[in-house]
C-alpha cells in the first residue's frame, strides 16, 4: 500500500498563528480559556471560551475568511493537482447570526461548501475539492478519506484544512444541552463538569511517497492507519461501551498492519464531558491493557474546537511523536478510575514510533488515526 | 476499483419509493411530498415524527434503498456505511434553531432543535434505526446532482474500510437568501453499493472508478445522481442482465 506522508502541519490557535507556538503553549501547560467578550453570555451555562482575540470580519464575510487567510499564509508551496477537504461544522455561521440581527453579511458563507470553494480559488488547485461535515471527528474523517485517496492510487496529494469558530449559536446549543463547564474543561479529571469550546484551525498536506521525495518536502510523519465507526445508539452521546471508538480503532489499528502494544501515546478526545472521558478510558483500557502509555488531551489548553480538533490534534500528535513527549492534560487534577499512571498534569516522555489520535462526535460518529514517527525539524 | 448498485430508494417532488417497484424516476421542480412514518416504514418509529424535516427525507430515502437492497431488516449491527452529499443541509433547522435562541438571551435555545443543526445528524439516526455502524458523514458540495458521495463510497470500498456503503444526497432545496449553485433541485436519492453479490438479488450494475475520477456504470459514464438512478431503473426495465455476479 502507497504510504501518506504529512508534510506540512499548520495551525491557527489563541496562542498564536503557528504549530510551534500552540506546542510550547501546550507544553507549559497554559490554557487559552477565559471569559467570553464576542457576545452576551449571561443566559448561558458558562462564560468562557478558547477564543482567538482579534479575529476579524470584513467586507460582509464570516470570520472563517480571516482565519483561513491566516492558515493559509503559514503553508508552504501546494502542488497545483492536490486535491482539497475541508472540514468544518458549522463554518460562517456567524454570518447567520449576523443576518438574523439585520446586520449585512454574505449569506453564501452560512454554508459549508464556501469554504472548500474559497480555497481551492485562494491556492489555484486543480483538483477536487469537497468539505466534509461529521461533528466532531470532521477533520478526523476527512485525514482519513484523504490518506485513503493517496493509498489507494486515486490521488497523488492531499490539502485537508479545518476550521470552526466560537460563535453564539454554537455555544447556546451546548449550554441547552447543559455540557458547558462553568470553569476551564478538566479531561479525564474526577472533578470534571463538561466542556470548554474553543475555535482554531489547521492545515496538513498529505501526500505520497513518491511526490514528497521529489518535491523534497519535509517528512513530518504518517498517516499510517485510519478507522471510522458508528456507534449506531444515541445522536447526542456516546455509547457506554464505546464500541464505536473500540471499532475505530480496531480498524485503525488493522490498516496500519500494527498491533496496540505498539502504540507509544494517544492522544484523546478528551472533552471533559463526563461521559465521553469515561467512554474513552473504558476502550482505551480495554485495547491497550494496563499498560502505563500517556494519554492525553489538549481540550484544557485550547478549548474543544469541534470540526477543527481533530486536525489540530494530529498535527499536535505529530510534532509529540517526534519529541517522543506527551504534553499535560491541562486541567487534569485527581485521575477519574482508569486514568491513573497515564493522564498527566506534567509532560510525560514516551519511547516508540507510533500515536493514537481518536475523535468522537454528534450522530455517533467515531474516528482514529494511526500517526507515525517522521524526521521534524 | 469497483462494486455493484444492489438498491435505489428516493424521496422527490415525483414520489418516493424503492427501485425495483417502479419503472419511471424523475426530478421535478416542486414540492417535496409530506414523508409520514406510514408512507416510509411498515414497523413502528414513534421518533420519526419529531425529527426535522431534512433528517425525515434522508432516512426515509435511506430506507427505501435498503429495503431494495433487502437489507432493511436486521438483528445484529452491520459495518455499512454511510457517505450523503448535500447542498444546503441542515440549513432550514439552523434557522428554525436560532429563532429559539434570539428571545431571552438564549435561555430558551431548543436543545432538541440544536441536535440536528449538523448536516450528519440524520445519519446518526439512520445508523441507529438501521443498525449501520460504517464509515459515516456528509460532504457539502455546491451541486445537488453531484455523484462525489459514489465516488468516496468506491474509495472506501476498496481500500478495506466498508464492504458496502449507501451513497447519495439528501437537500430540502434553496432558501433564499443563502441559496448557492445553478440546479434548484430538493430530495433524497440514496444507492446501496457492495463490493461483491453473494445473494440471488440482481444488481442494478458494476459501478466502476478510473483513476482520472470517471465513474460509470456498466461502462457508461455517471453524470449525476438523478441521471444515475434513471439508468438503474431502465438497466432493470429492459432486463439488462449484464450487471451483477457475472462481472464479480
Amino acid at each position: 500500500m502507497t504510504h501518506v506522508w504529512v508534510t506540512d502541519a499548520q495551525t491557527i490557535t489563541p496562542f498564536g498563528d503557528s504549530l510551534e507556538a500552540l506546542w510550547l503553549a501546550v507544553m507549559a501547560g497554559r490554557s487559552a480559556i477565559r471569559p467570553l467578550e464576542r457576545f452576551a453570555v449571561k443566559g448561558y451555562q458558562a462564560g468562557v471560551a478558547a477564543w482567538i482575540e482579534d479575529l476579524t470580519a470584513s467586507d460582509n464575510r464570516s470570520m472563517c475568511r480571516n482565519l483561513t487567510d491566516r492558515l493559509l499564509g503559514q503553508l508552504g508551496p501546494i502542488p497545483p493537482n492536490t486535491d482539497l477537504i475541508t472540514a468544518t461544522t458549522k463554518s460562517g455561521i456567524d454570518n447567520l447570526e449576523r443576518i438574523k440581527g439585520g446586520l449585512p453579511a454574505d449569506p453564501a458563507d452560512v454554508l459549508p461548501g464556501r469554504l472548500s470553494r474559497d480555497i481551492r480559488l485562494h491556492l489555484q488547485l486543480k483538483g477536487e475539492g469537497f468539505n466534509v461535515s461529521a461533528a466532531c471527528a470532521s477533520a478526523t474523517i476527512a485525514l482519513a478519506q484523504g490518506a485513503e485517496m493517496i493509498a489507494t492510487g486515486y490521488t497523488d496529494a492531499v490539502l485537508v484544512c479545518c476550521l470552526d469558530l466560537v460563535t453564539e449559536f454554537v455555544f447556546s446549543g451546548f449550554s441547552s444541552l447543559k455540557v458547558l463547564s462553568a470553569d476551564p474543561c478538566r479531561p479525564f479529571d474526577r472533578d470534571r463538569k463538561g466542556l470548554s469550546l474553543g475555535e482554531g484551525a489547521a492545515a496538513l498536506l498529505l501526500m505520497n511517497d513518491k511526490l514528497a521525495r521529489q518535491r523534497g518536502r519535509s517528512l513530518l510523519g504518517k498517516i499510517r492507519g485510519w478507522g471510522v465507526a458508528n456507534d449506531a445508539a444515541h445522536i447526542t452521546a456516546p455509547a457506554r461501551d464505546g464500541c464505536g471508538l473500540r471499532q475505530a480503532v480496531i480498524k485503525a489499528l488493522k490498516s496500519a498492519g500494527r498491533n496496540a502494544d505498539e502504540i507509544a501515546a494517544v492522544c484523546a478526545h478528551g472533552t471533559g464531558t463526563v461521559y465521553n472521558d469515561l467512554m474513552e478510558l473504558k476502550v482505551f483500557n480495554r485495547i491497550f491493557g494496563n499498560r502505563r502509555l500517556p494519554i492525553f488531551s489538549i481540550k484544557g489548553s485550547i478549548g474543544h474546537t469541534l470540526g477543527a480538533a481533530g486536525g489540530i490534534e494530529a498535527a499536535v500528535g505529530l510534532k509529540a511523536l517526534n519529541e517522543q513527549t506527551a504534553p499535560p492534560t491541562v486541567g487534569f487534577s485527581s485521575p477519574e478510575k482508569g486514568a491513573d499512571n497515564k493522564v498527566s498534569l506534567h509532560p510525560l516522555t514516551f519511547s516508540g514510533n507510533y500515536l493514537l489520535t481518536t475523535n468522537s462526535g454528534f450522530g455517533g460518529i467515531n474516528a482514529a488515526l494511526i500517526l507515525e514517527k517522521g524526521k521534524m525539524n | 476499483m469497483k462494486a455493484f448498485i444492489t438498491g435505489v430508494g428516493w424521496v422527490t417532488p415525483s414520489g418516493m419509493g424503492c427501485g425495483r417497484d417502479h419503472n419511471n424516476f424523475e426530478m421535478k421542480p416542486d414540492k417535496l411530498p409530506e414523508i409520514t412514518r406510514s408512507a416510509v416504514f411498515d414497523a413502528p418509529y414513534p421518533h420519526f415524527g419529531r425529527l426535522d424535516r431534512y433528517s425525515r427525507l434522508g432516512v426515509a430515502a435511506i430506507g427505501f434503498a435498503l429495503k431494495d437492497a433487502g437489507l432493511d431488516r436486521w438483528t445484529r449491527k452491520r459495518p455499512v456505511g454511510m457517505i450523503a452529499s448535500t447542498v444546503h443541509g441542515c440549513l432550514e433547522t439552523d434557522l428554525n434553531y436560532y429563532d429559539t435562541v434570539i428571545p431571552d438571551n438564549g435561555r430558551l435555545a431548543s436543545p432538541n432543535l440544536f441536535a440536528y443543526t449538523l448536516p450528519n445528524s440524520y445519519l446518526g439516526e439512520a445508523a441507529i434505526r438501521f443498525g449501520l455502524t460504517g464509515t459515516c458523514y456528509t460532504i457539502n458540495s455546491s451541486t445537488f446532482s453531484s455523484p462525489r458521495c459514489l465516488r468516496m463510497a468506491l474509495i472506501n470500498i476498496a481500500g478495506g474500510q466498508c464492504d458496502k456503503v449507501i451513497g447519495g444526497v439528501c437537500d430540502t432545496g434553496r432558501l433564499p437568501p443563502f441559496s448557492v449553485g445553478s440546479e434548484d433541485h430538493r430530495g433524497a436519492i440514496f444507492f446501496v453499493i457492495e463490493k461483491t453479490i453473494k445473494r440471488a438479488r440482481m444488481a442494478y450494475g458494476g459501478l466502476h472508478l478510473s483513476n482520472d475520477g470517471i465513474l460509470a456504470l456498466n461502462g457508461e459514464k455517471v453524470r449525476s445522481l438523478p441521471a444515475l438512478a434513471q439508468k438503474c431503473i431502465h438497466n432493470k426495465s429492459s432486463g439488462n442482465k449484464k450487471t451483477g455476479a457475472d462481472e464479480g
